[in-house]
């Protein structure tokens, strides 16, 4: 864009502001500043609570949280850095593309010796033939490299131009496009997508919930009307049955591969039955994807327990232990008691407030499992029995009976991300793209050769010269074998 | 697990390397023909020899050779010394592997300096079981050869270009390829490190990753660095169209690159936690 004196002072500075926007300096600086953001969010810890900071930066602390530098890539800093990239790559396209794509396609055919001679690579040939032989022995060397030709007749002669690899020029034109491709998959992701996390036990029925979103208002801005997303959650159609977790390991005990086979229902049909996945093995669904992503065990329940029953004054056991299923009435052989488990927590902790009994953690540190006993269909009592503290309650009271709680099965659950992002494919296309792209502009050179056949005489003069966007030391080898093959056999050919 | 034959290989390849550097070197101080055909030959037999080593990796550990550092710098000084011979095949310029088999030849020293635990073979844990895993690697590994490379031939062109502008004359400057050479083999050795490296460090790793854990992207300290490597490569490629960033500043900004890729490399397996710290157990 060219500004003259004249043109009214908006003018002027729009100009200079998209020359700005449009310099390849502009586009350095926001590179070398998208790195030097990018270390310090590697450098600073990301996304810890406010006291973390605190305490690791002292009285830096308030000024990284100010400048939002703890949650970096989604700091305004960085999306205004890659909103400027993007206008950068749109400036640029738009002030470069039109006369790339004209001086591309707009050749010219017809030049004089002197254009030929002024190009970097260029040679004379002497040769004896007539021109209309010498024509047909350049044309088959041309066409053996694979160049595509024009012609055009002038007065003192012909001349010639060929050239190939023309799509090479829009290589980095098409790069910029994939990443803004990508760019908009991100922003479509962020939008519409959203990630979940849930826990599995074996036979259990889980609605899954989805995230919807809907456009609104925020005047919260200083008034300002902006539009925003409202993001809600709701329960969906589909439902996720966990038939089955378990975990393959290797002869040394390290983990192998963790499994779930699931089982999807849709509006109450059963829509994928019995499906394994694993870790790389996702299953989708609808635009749901379910991940395998972690395992561990239950903290409120347990799958059977086992105890012993001794005698509480001889501390001797009155029969082999037994054990009993979660939640299943069990007689306890040699007496006349029945067992029926109810509770189980793996973190035992009692707050005195509600006088409730709660898992401190899903660590199982303090395993504790709540048992009702009945004698003759009457309940006697309902214990807590510890796993690390035997004989801290009597079971029974008023009895000569101490009931152990000797080991459990747990129940392992399987944890699954549950993802929904149709940005993806926009980033999969965009990334194709790329790669498409970098192939074009790294690999496929656009050569152009003119050359100028003229009779002087009993002689036929053949000018050859050429240029490259890239290259330059291939090229010139290149069209050395070019101007070779046009001399060699016909005879008397002399190089200069 | 039985480790011999790769270590064996190992230690046999780390010797060639360091004669090959040896003879490189010896041929760019006295230029004698038969000591430049000599280190050709001895360049090829070390490539030979990490090769083995790679494909007894393969066989004794049952996955491709790049789960821990110890295979993945095999992996890196195979690459780089296959991209070398292409060169010297191509451009005829032996004096560059003296630059380039001491890149080499540093890569097996600190390969070999690693504590003990990673010669030792470690079964696959269950992210790194896919295919999406082999070629991220694979192609990464070829970029940050194409960038080793070109770091070689960044500093060779501040060499000669600071003699060239001062027209000052050394005998072992002078042996070096024009600077105008070394200049177009930098940038080509970043274009194919580029391409490779966009596609294998971010792309795959990116598939993978969504493979694996749900999301494509997950600014982990392994892929933030990844990402910052790349933005520097691509300011280099952006320097070399402007008029004035053309030859030294360039030449820095390769350099810049690749310690920046090494920090990507051992850095953040060592120094930043993450996902990708599997690499340092």
């Amino acid at each position: 864009m060219t500004t003259s004196d004249k043109d009214p002072i908006h003018i002027i500075i729009g100009n200079k502001i998209w020359g700005l926007f449009g310099s390849l300096k502009f586009t350095l600086f926001i590179l070398f500043s998208l790195a030097v953001f990018s270390i310090i969010g590697t450098v600073i810890q990301q996304n810890q609570p406010p006291a973390f900071y605190t305490m690791e930066y002292g009285k830096w602390a308030s000024l990284i949280l100010r400048l939002g530098l703890e949650d970096m890539y989604h700091a305004r800093w960085f999306s205004t850095l890659l909103v400027f990239l993007i206008v950068n790559i749109v400036v640029c396209t738009i002030d470069r593309f039109p006369p790339k794509w004209k001086s591309t396609f707009e050749s010219k055919v017809d030049v004089d010796a002197r254009f030929i001679k002024n190009l970097l690579n260029n040679h004379t040939i002497i040769l004896n033939d007539e021109p209309a032989l010498a024509r047909e022995r350049i044309m088959n060397v041309l066409r053996s490299k694979r160049y595509k030709i024009k012609e055009a007749n002038n007065a003192g002669g012909m001349s010639i131009y060929a050239w190939k690899g023309m799509i090479g020029r829009f290589g980095s034109d098409v790069v910029h496009v994939s990443l803004l491709l990508i760019l908009a998959g991100v922003i479509i992701g962020s939008i519409v997508g959203f990630k979940d996390f849930g826990a599995f036990y074996e036979g259990e029925v889980t609605t899954i919930p989805v995230s919807e979103f809907q456009f609104g208002i925020d005047s919260s801005w200083h008034g300002i009307p902006l539009p925003k997303i409202q993001r809600y959650r709701k329960a969906s159609d589909i439902q996720l049955r966990l038939d089955k977790f378990w975990i393959d390991y290797y002869e040394t005990g390290q983990t192998k591969q963790y499994n779930s086979i699931l089982t999807v229902s849709d509006n109450g049909k059963e829509v994928i039955k019995g499906k394994q996945i694993w870790v790389n093995a996702p299953l989708h669904y609808k635009g749901l994807t379910f991940y395998q992503s972690s395992y561990g065990m239950a903290y409120d329940k347990v799958k059977q327990a086992e105890f012993v029953l001794k005698n509480s004054k001889s501390g001797k056991a009155i029969a082999p232990f037994f054990t009993a299923d979660w939640n299943t009435p069990f007689d306890i052989p040699g007496t006349d008691y029945r067992i029926r488990i109810v509770g189980f927590v793996s973190d035992f902790a009692f707050d005195p407030a509600t006088k409730t009994i709660f898992p401190k953690s899903a660590e199982h540190n303090n395993p504790a499992i709540n048992v009702e006993i009945y004698k003759a269909g009457k309940l006697v009592s309902r214990p807590w029995l510890f796993y690390n503290y035997t004989d801290l309650f009597a079971a029974i009271p008023g009895s000569d009976y101490e009931l152990v709680f000797q080991r459990y099965q747990g129940i392992l659950y399987t944890g699954l991300s549950i993802n929904k992002d149709p940005g993806t494919t926009v980033v999969w296309a965009g990334s194709v793209l790329m790669v498409v792209g970098f192939f074009m502009a790294f690999f496929i050179f656009h050569k152009k050769i003119w050359i100028n056949v003229k009779r002087n005489g009993n002689e036929t003069e053949v000018y050859v010269g050429g240029m490259i966007n890239k290259n330059k030391f291939i090229f010139e080898r290149e069209l050395s074998e070019i101007a070779e093959s046009i001399k060699s056999d016909i005879s008397g050919g002399v190089r200069k | 697990m039985k480790v011999i034959m790769s270590l064996l290989f190992f230690d046999m390849a780390f010797w060639f390397y360091l004669a090959t550097m040896i003879l490189y070197i010896g041929y760019w101080i006295i230029k004698k023909e038969w000591l430049g055909q000599a280190s050709t030959v001895l360049a090829i037999i070390s490539t030979f020899a990490i090769f083995m080593m790679l494909i007894f990796r393969t066989k004794e550990s049952g996955h491709a050779p790049f789960s821990n550092l110890y295979e993945s710098m095999s992996f890196f000084v195979w690459i780089i010394s296959i991209a070398y011979l292409v060169i010297e095949f191509r451009y005829k310029i032996k004096v560059v592997g003296a630059f380039v088999m001491s890149i080499a030849f540093i890569a097996m020293l600190a390969t070999s300096m690693l504590p003990y635990r990673f010669q030792d073979i470690q079964p696959l844990n269950p992210a790194l079981q896919s295919i999406w895993f082999e070629l991220h690697v694979f192609s990464a590994f070829i970029g940050y050869a194409g960038f080793g490379l070109a770091l070689g031939m960044a500093v060779m062109y501040l060499i000669k270009a600071r003699f060239e502008e001062s027209k000052t004359s050394h005998f072992l400057i002078d042996r070096l390829p024009p600077s105008a050479i070394l200049d177009e083999l930098s940038y080509k050795s970043v274009a194919w490190g580029f391409v490779f490296f966009t596609m294998g460090a971010l792309i795959l790793g990116a598939v993978w990753a969504n493979k694996a854990w749900g999301t494509y992207w997950s600014w982990d300290p392994k892929e933030t660095w990844s990402l910052i490597t790349w933005f520097v490569y691509a300011a280099y490629l952006h320097a070399r169209v402007t008029r004035g960033w053309r030859g030294k500043k360039a030449a820095y900004v390769a350099i810049f690159g690749f310690l920046s890729t090494v920090f990507l490399y051992w850095g953040v397996s060592f120094v930043l936690p993450g996902l990708h710290t599997y690499a340092s157990q």
